[in-house]
């Protein structure tokens, strides 16, 4: 028996999830987001605009013009010849990344042959990437549930907040207010109609917000381990499906979710948007490494394991 | 009864439920097995998929032709079905005979017998034919021919008896009946069994020359198991189970009882493919088995499964103590290395169970020894002298040998010991020594009142030291064995029930090559086979001129009880030849605390099912109609169990859900971890440091690093110069030799374990209590498990010499009237050849405080022969060492090294002569005759060097 008869709705621990998700982020290189599009932000980052601006790191220096503030001057390098210098900074701005977590009850879909439930691996997901993000000095923020941040501490409040309103019936949010050239992540397991799903990301797209779909699936979900006579429901939405010999169904179901794949693939491919499958049954740390990887601009990173193939 | 068929129903009406079978079968045909549910979220995607197959709404055929059928089969059993198969009936006209088995063979059988006897007779009332009747068991002559009405009267008086039927006496009867009588039928019903005589009987039936002879017998299944004699061997009693046919019964138990009827044990038994007889074995320790009055076959209600046993099969237990307990070491040299050897092949023996004397001897006796061997131990202590002595009158026979802490002299304070048959001279006397003239000395010839009268004397024996006995007038009457000069070698004296034999020699081969020949093995023999005429002797010798008299008879079922009229006594001399009959029936005879037992079962009784040439066996109809309920109930419940695993393979998944294997594996690997760490809890408390209580706490002390050790005395100014001086004594070790002691420790010998120190030094405090009896006894297994106790009277300023030259300060009297109860061999000054003269140090002497008094140890057994060497070579350690030269105070220094007492006469070569003697005294202690074989080094060098 790899499946249970119902859903197991308990939501997830908040706490020993944060702890799982900081002891996977903590093993990631630091994460410096691609600046990919350069947008006049007053937000302070670190992504360098490769121009003088307000920053930290030292951009270049330019003589002293007259009727800047004397206090702008560098007198260690004015000392060293006649003229007066000023140091310039390269320009730092932060991006605003927005993390969208599936919290329906389909997520709450757990088998023996996953490590965890996928809602838990979603929010294990989330939070790493909120604390890798704001180590790396981006903006966060969790759609429906915690505003942009680049807050310390944002973690604990995305943990919180999930912990409060933990099952919704959401689907992807085509209406939260992403600013242009923000990035999103969207954690879930986009088993709702393609229908559906197709023109929410189209409509995400059209505000010039760059994303990433992570799909988590449950083994079983995947591979269909069922024999005999079976009933399966979706006490959700209510929907019940008697299978006499559960073995004949499966090429159909397995053929089912590849189209599924492939349809999805191309909506990603036609928006220039990155999608990633994880299985709960490999170790978070793969998708966060993937995910990092698309971030950092760096898709060459790739784990070792297989199952997590991405498919842009 | 239905037609053709001899099946009825008890219950018919509930046949009518068949009726209802079409209606289940038609709910069986709508009621498919349920489904597995599982929660599924991609079930949209699933509905999505066009094919959709086709669920089966109803159950197969074949599931619901075997529901059909369970139905059937519980409404076939519920009806309560009975197979019942026709009674048998005779043929033939004339007067019938019928001869009826009614020996022990034929108690389980018995009802059946006297039914068809019943049936057979009443059969020929019916037709008028005149009737006779034969019991096998119980008669000897056949009557007139009588009406079938009063046959069976007399049919109605006889029982199953309970030995085995005499069948040829009376077959010459028989032929004058037939003769007679002109009968012409007769029937035998048989108990199956051929006995001795059956083929015989059976040939002489055949041969009386009746128109018709029938045989019936039960079936081969049905025949009783016989229980053969039993053997008390070693380690356990064997038994051989018999029975009558190879088909029979497979395996059973044996059930073992006392006196009292109570179960001891049980033991199973199983036959081999075709034997007919199997063994079964009663495991049991020897005192439980000496116990056991009774072994039956479970369930066997014969008086042929029953075997009664009395004392003959009792083995004797004999308990070995011995004053040394290096034989653990060195087995050869153990002075009970030959009394084991010669023992062991027919009793049990029992070694010292603890090496406390006291205790030993308490547990030798509470578990019932017969027999109990002392060898060399002179003084016993305290109580255990009274428990010996109450075994000894209870019955138990003592078997002490001498030697030399037997002859070890004795003061005038001295308890006597009453242990013994004649009063014993101190000292041995050694034969043929340089002092001597007189030549070893062989055995004479064993007088005739000896229980050893007959045993041939073997030439070679020779005995070269032994005690004396002081003369007496009953010398002569008490000694069993002499040598050849008149001395006595054997003494004896009953007491009470008991005896108490003296062996004037030692158990080994040190004072005499005796236990060496096979003569001392008969000896021993005989001296154990009185011990158990102490319940015998009433049975088999004094009663031999009595008869036995039947005390309590079996019966045919197996059963004790009052004697019936019939049984009479048996003389004694004939009790062994006697078979069990009519007048002897099997059971017990004699007096209830001696009696005998007389059991069907003989090693020469035939047991076999009964083969008649020429005439046909028929099975007894089995009047007991065989209810096949049940076996319907069952063969639904297999077919309820098929057709649960057919629903399991119908619905898809294996018998067992393969993701059950793995969690099932890990539950068990958790709950042994859990187990593991369960068990570790109390392990870890008790390391915890403050749950460690004193004993434990001394006993790691003294365990983590060598230590010196002293006694406690009570007197803290001796306490502290004990302490101090072996503190000095430590260092100087510390600094000289490769022994590193810790502080030394005090300890209380009344109360801490001593095994832990390899040497005890002892002041002695004039003015102490004496030890108790149970810190002796403690004292005396610590100086025999090989520990040395160093004794100090500290006295030798104050001694004045005593009135046998010897000296006497108030030290050393306390320490004689302390050693009093102890067993102590002889002692000597060290003589020059001592090792300990040269175990460290060269000395001379021993010096202490004071100096010029000897040290003490034990005299070791000198060679006559010996060539003189730089060492003797004495095996073990001296147990004890006395010297009264107050060694710790001249060891004694404060924390900085300084002297604490000053030494007399004086001067610093005495000092460092205490400490050297210290220094040797630990080191003998420590490595024993280690430096008597380092003589032979350069040889061993020279040797090896080749």
């Amino acid at each position: 028996m790899v499946a249970r008869p119902e859903l197991e709705l308990a939501a997830p621990v908040a706490i020993d999830l944060s702890r799982e998700a900081a002891g996977v982020s903590a093993r990631m290189p630091d994460l410096l987001m691609q600046a990919r599009f350069v947008a006049n932000t007053v937000a302070h980052g670190i992504h360098g605009r490769r121009r003088a601006g307000p920053g930290e790191t030292f951009w270049q220096f330019r003589r002293f013009q007259s009727g800047e503030p004397a206090r702008r001057v560098d007198w260690r390098r004015s000392a060293r010849d006649d003229h007066l210098y000023v140091r310039e900074k390269e320009w730092e701005a932060a991006h605003t990344v927005w993390i969208w977590l599936d919290r329906s009850a389909s997520m709450y879909f757990g088998s023996n042959l996953g490590l965890a439930r996928k809602i838990d691996r979603a929010v294990v997901l989330a939070l790493a990437m909120t604390d890798l993000l704001i180590r790396g000095g981006e903006r966060v923020g969790l759609v429906g549930l915690m505003r942009p941040t680049a807050q310390r501490h944002a973690v604990e409040r995305a943990a919180m907040a999930i912990a409060r309103e933990p099952l919704t019936d959401d689907i992807l949010p085509d209406a939260a207010p992403f600013g242009r050239f923000s990035e999103l992540i969207a954690i879930s397991d986009f088993l709702e109609p393609l229908e559906a799903i197709e023109p929410a990301i189209t409509a995400i797209a059209g505000r010039r917000v760059h994303g990433h779909l992570a799909q988590v699936l449950d083994p079983v979900e995947e591979t269909f381990p069922f024999r005999g006579r079976t009933e399966f429901h979706d006490g959700a939405r209510g929907l019940r499906y008697v299978a006499g010999r559960a073995e004949t169904v499966r090429e159909a179901y397995l053929n089912r979710m590849a189209e599924r794949r492939v349809r999805l693939k191309a909506v990603t491919d036609r928006i220039g948007w990155s999608g990633l499958i994880h299985h709960t049954d490999r170790p978070a740390q793969e998708p966060v490494l993937m995910l990092h990887g698309r971030l950092s601009g760096n898709a060459d990173i790739r784990p070792a394991g297989k199952p997590s193939e991405a498919v842009s | 009864m239905i037609a053709g068929l001899p099946l009825a129903f008890l219950n018919p009406w509930i046949l009518a439920a068949l009726i209802a079978l079409p209606a289940i079968w038609w709910l069986l045909r709508l009621t498919p097995p349920r489904p597995t549910r599982i929660a599924f979220p991609p079930t949209r995607i699933l509905l999505e998929i066009d094919q959709r197959e086709e669920t089966s709404a109803t159950s197969p055929w074949w599931l619901v032709l075997l529901r059909l059928l369970i139905a059937t089969l519980v409404i076939l059993a519920m009806a309560r079905p009975i197979w019942n198969p026709q009674a048998v009936t005779t043929g033939g006209d004339g007067p019938v005979l019928v001869v009826v088995d009614n020996g022990w063979g034929a108690a389980p059988n018995w009802p059946r017998i006297f039914q068809t006897a019943d049936d057979v007779l009443a059969e020929a009332g019916r037709d008028g034919r005149p009737t006779l009747l034969a019991a096998t068991a119980s008669d000897r002559a056949i009557g007139a021919p009588t009406s079938a009405d009063e046959t069976r009267n007399r049919l109605a008086g006889l029982t199953a008896e309970p030995h085995e039927p005499d069948r040829m006496a009376l077959g010459p009867a028989i032929a004058a009946a037939v003769e007679t009588h002109g009968i012409g039928e007769i029937l035998w019903l048989s108990d199956g069994l051929a006995y001795a005589d059956g083929e015989a009987f059976a040939a002489a039936l055949r041969d009386t020359g009746a128109e018709t002879v029938e045989v019936a017998a039960p079936e081969t299944g049905d025949l009783p198991l016989a229980l053969g004699p039993a053997l008390n061997e070693t380690g356990n009693l064997k038994l051989t189970v018999l029975r009558a046919d190879a088909n029979g019964a497979a395996s059973g138990d044996i059930r073992a009882r006392d006196l009292k009827n109570r179960i001891i044990t049980e033991t199973a038994f199983s036959f081999a493919e075709g034997e007919t007889s199997a063994e079964a074995v009663v495991d049991l320790p020897v005192e439980l088995r000496n116990d056991i009055a009774r072994l039956e076959i479970t369930g066997e209600a014969t008086a042929g499964a029953v075997q009664l046993l009395d004392d003959r099969w009792r083995r004797r237990v004999i308990g070995l103590v011995s004053g040394e307990t290096r034989e653990r070491a060195q087995p050869l040299l153990s002075p009970l290395y030959y009394i084991t050897r010669a023992l062991a092949p027919f009793a049990d023996l029992r070694e010292s169970p603890d090496p406390n004397l006291t205790v030993a001897i308490d547990r030798l006796v509470g578990e019932r020894v017969s027999v109990m061997v002392l060898a060399d131990i002179g003084t016993l202590i305290g109580d255990t002298r009274q428990t010996l002595d109450d075994w000894i009158v209870d019955g138990g026979v003592l078997v002490r040998f001498a030697g030399p802490r037997l002859a070890g002299p004795r003061d005038a304070g001295d308890q006597e010991d009453t242990l013994v048959p004649v009063e014993l001279r101190s000292g041995d006397r050694a034969l043929g020594g340089t002092l001597s003239w007189s030549e070893p000395q062989p055995l004479a010839a064993f007088p005739d009142d000896s229980p050893f009268a007959g045993l041939p004397i073997p030439d070679d024996v020779r005995v070269t030291r032994q005690v004396l006995a002081e003369p007496a007038i009953d010398l002569y009457e008490k000694t069993w064995a002499s040598l050849a000069d008149g001395t006595p070698l054997v003494t004896a004296v009953r007491r009470g029930n008991g005896w108490i034999i003296l062996f004037h020699v030692t158990a080994d081969a040190a004072w005499s090559n005796l236990p060496l020949s096979g003569v001392f093995v008969e000896m021993l023999r005989r001296i154990v086979d009185l011990s158990g005429a102490s319940g015998g002797d009433a049975a088999t010798g004094d009663a031999s001129a009595d008869v036995l008299r039947p005390l309590r008879n079996l019966d045919a079922t197996g059963l004790l009880s009052a004697p019936p009229p019939s049984a009479e006594p048996i003389a004694a001399i004939d009790f062994a030849e006697t078979r069990p009959g009519p007048s002897h029936p099997p059971g017990l005879y004699g007096e209830p605390e001696a009696f005998r037992s007389l059991n069907v079962m003989d090693t020469g009784t035939r047991y076999a099912a009964l083969a008649a040439d020429g005439l046909s066996i028929t099975p007894y109809p089995d009047a007991e109609p065989r209810s096949i309920g049940p076996w319907l109930l069952a063969l639904a419940v297999l077919l309820l169990i098929a057709d649960g695993i057919a629903v399991l393979l119908l619905s898809g998944r294996g018998l067992l859900p393969t993701a059950l294997r793995p969690k099932a594996s890990g539950l068990v690997i958790a709950l042994a971890v859990t187990g593991a760490l369960a068990a570790d809890r109390p392990g870890m408390a008790q390391s915890g440091q403050a749950s460690l209580d004193a004993d434990d706490q001394l006993a790691l002390e003294a365990t983590l690093a060598t230590r010196l050790a002293y006694v406690l005395t009570g007197n803290p100014d001796i306490d502290e110069t004990s302490r101090a001086g072996l503190s000095g004594l430590t260092a100087v070790l510390t600094d000289r030799t490769a022994l590193e002691p810790a502080e030394p420790i005090g300890i209380d010998i009344d109360r801490d374990e001593l095994a832990f120190f390899p040497l005890l030094y002892w002041p002695i405090d004039p003015d102490a209590e004496p030890p108790v009896p149970e810190t002796l006894a403690r004292i005396d297994a610590y100086m025999k498990q090989g520990g040395t106790i160093l004794f100090d009277t500290r006295d030798e300023l104050e001694a004045r010499p005593g009135a046998d030259g010897s000296v006497a300060g108030p030290g050393m009297l306390r320490l004689r009237t302390l050693l009093r109860g102890l067993d102590i061999p002889d002692l000597e000054p060290v003589p020059a050849d001592h090792v300990l003269t040269k175990a460290f140090y060269l000395l001379r002497a021993f010096p202490g405080r004071w100096d010029g008094g000897p040290l003490w140890v034990e005299a070791a057994l000198r060679d006559p022969d010996e060539v003189a060497r730089p060492a003797r070579n004495a095996d073990g350690v001296s147990a004890i060492m006395i010297t009264s030269n107050d060694l710790a105070g001249a060891w004694a220094t404060d924390g900085d090294g300084r002297s604490l007492y000053p030494v007399a006469p004086g001067g610093d070569l005495q000092r460092e002569m205490a400490y050297r003697s210290g220094v040797n005294i630990v080191m003998y202690t420590l490595t024993g005759n280690y430096k008597a074989d380092q003589v032979h080094v350069p040889a061993l060098l020279e040797r090896l060097g080749q």
